[in-house]
């Protein structure tokens, strides 16, 4: 299983500069990654592309052994002409409703399921949006700050059980947040300005697992790497 | 929402009625020009009841058209949705043909039709068909990203759904849209009615046009704001329900 995205370029129409400059990536790993950078760097349209929402771009994108990828993000809605249980009951496939039951029971989210969706707060609306997306296939996933507004301690929990439900696959986490993915990310690709080569660095995350001693002067220390790298 | 809708008309009729009366007395106008206060009241007393069936005979009519121009703009306009060539011909054709005003077309519908109530129920439904069909055009093309994006990644998109999400994320603006229609269906009858027709409200108007009877004209006017305020009334009732009920099954 690889994703290789090669030598990308590209600039919106009208735009001054390129976003993308030779950018170069590889995914081929299960885990959880991380696409790291500033506001406005690129990391959504990045994802664009791998999805093939932009198709005017230089290089190319490669994959073996894996399916269309999933992307998430964090503004998403449910249709609001039923609850959420009954979303969640339609589109989760036969074989995976134990799977469903357990994300819905591990992400704190069983309470909502009889409530509609613009009744649930932002960090609710957030996980039981993920939730739908983890019960279907896929073997590449990019969550773009899909655990926005989940408190610290939740946040941790869903990620503790996405590495462990789903130990084969590979999850492309984009967020701003250098502690999280700093500690719970395996490697922490740093998207920077399209002027710098090369335009993505590679820093080694903590990985964190569930019951795992942090060790905090590494964390730091990753955490110093990424705001190098930035 | 009927009582507010009854009350507003009221309030113009009465401000229309009062101008007509102070030009009167101030202009020392006869009461063939602007019938006084008695004979409007003698004119109501007298025609109320037979022209409030001749503006049922109109309603029936017009509400008769805005459901044909209703399925036709849904049907149009869910066909026309697409980013194909065939939707992009329909968006513009719409377009076109709604900056031409089609009352203008009336009379060739009558050269070929004849009058009567084929001729009416085509200009009604003519009339309001188009301004129909560019907001059924404009709600369904418009994707609805965030709620969409889950069923395209997945491959669970279907034309249905699709429609489906569109029509609910934009029922207040439909229910908006249908709702005042109902007054260019009954314009649209009343303008048949005055070319190409022997019954309804705008056939009346055009005889006591000719009779240069101003006092059942005004009557006319009275019964047909009123019973067009109690339909759109009944139409924004009835799209509450139904959003009412869309949202709590």
């Amino acid at each position: 299983m690889r994703f290789e995205c090669s030598h990308i370029t590209y600039r919106y129409p009208g735009a001054a500069g390129p976003v993308f400059q030779d950018l170069s990536l590889t995914l081929a790993e299960p885990g959880f990654d991380a696409l790291f950078g500033p506001s406005g760097i690129g990391k959504t349209s990045l994802a664009n592309i791998i999805l093939g929402r932009i198709g005017e771009y230089g290089g190319a994108i490669r994959t073996e052994g894996m399916r269309s990828p999933l992307y998430t993000y964090n503004l998403e809605r449910l249709p609001g002409w039923s609850v959420v249980g009954k979303h969640l009951d339609k589109i989760t496939p036969p074989n995976r409703k134990a799977l469903k039951d357990e994300l819905v029971a591990s992400f704190g989210v069983a309470r909502c399921l009889g409530s509609r969706f613009t009744q649930l707060s932002l960090g609710q609306q957030n996980r039981v949006n993920l939730i739908r997306y983890l019960v279907q296939d896929f073997d590449l996933m990019i969550m773009d700050e899909s655990l926005a507004n989940v408190d610290e301690r939740t946040r941790e929990t869903i990620i503790f059980k996405i590495k462990s439900l789903f130990p084969h696959s590979i999850f492309l986490y984009i967020s701003h947040n250098v502690v999280e993915v700093a500690k719970f990310c395996k490697e922490i690709i740093v998207l920077r300005q399209a002027h710098k080569h090369p335009q993505t660095i590679r820093v080694a995350g903590q990985n964190l697992y569930d019951a795992q001693a942090l060790e905090k002067h590494r964390l730091e220390v990753t955490m110093l790497e990424i705001m190098n790298a930035a | 929402m009927l009582h507010r809708r009854i009350f507003q008309f009221l309030i113009i009729y009465i401000m229309g009625l009062m101008f007509l009366l102070l030009l009167k007395f101030s202009l020392n106008l006869s009461d063939y020009v602007i019938p006084g206060p008695r004979e409007l009241w003698q004119t109501s007393l007298q025609f109320s009841s037979p022209y409030f069936l001749h503006v049922i005979n109109t309603l029936s009519v017009a509400v008769v058209g805005q459901i044909m121009s209703i399925f036709m703009a849904l049907l149009v306009g869910v066909t026309g949705r697409q980013a194909t060539w065939f939707g992009s011909f329909i968006k513009v054709a719409a377009y076109n043909v709604q900056a031409y005003p089609i009352v203008a077309i009336a009379p060739i519908i009558f050269i070929l039709l004849g009058d009567g109530l084929l001729t009416r129920l085509l200009i009604a439904a003519m009339i309001c068909y188009f301004p129909l069909l560019l907001s059924v055009l404009g709600i369904m093309s418009e994707p609805v990203a965030d709620i969409e994006h889950f069923y395209r990644v997945t491959g669970r998109m279907r034309w249905q759904l699709e429609v489906k999400i569109r029509a609910f994320e934009n029922l207040h603006k439909l229910t908006t849209v249908i709702s005042g229609s109902a007054t260019l269906a009954m314009a649209g009858t009343i303008v048949a009615e005055f070319i190409a027709a022997d019954a309804g409200i705008g056939y009346t108007i055009r005889i006591a046009l000719y009779q240069g009877e101003l006092s059942k004209i005004l009557i006319a006017l009275f019964l047909i704001g009123i019973t067009l305020s109690v339909y759109q009334g009944v139409l924004e009732a009835a799209g509450f329900m139904v959003k009412k009920g869309w949202t709590h099954m």
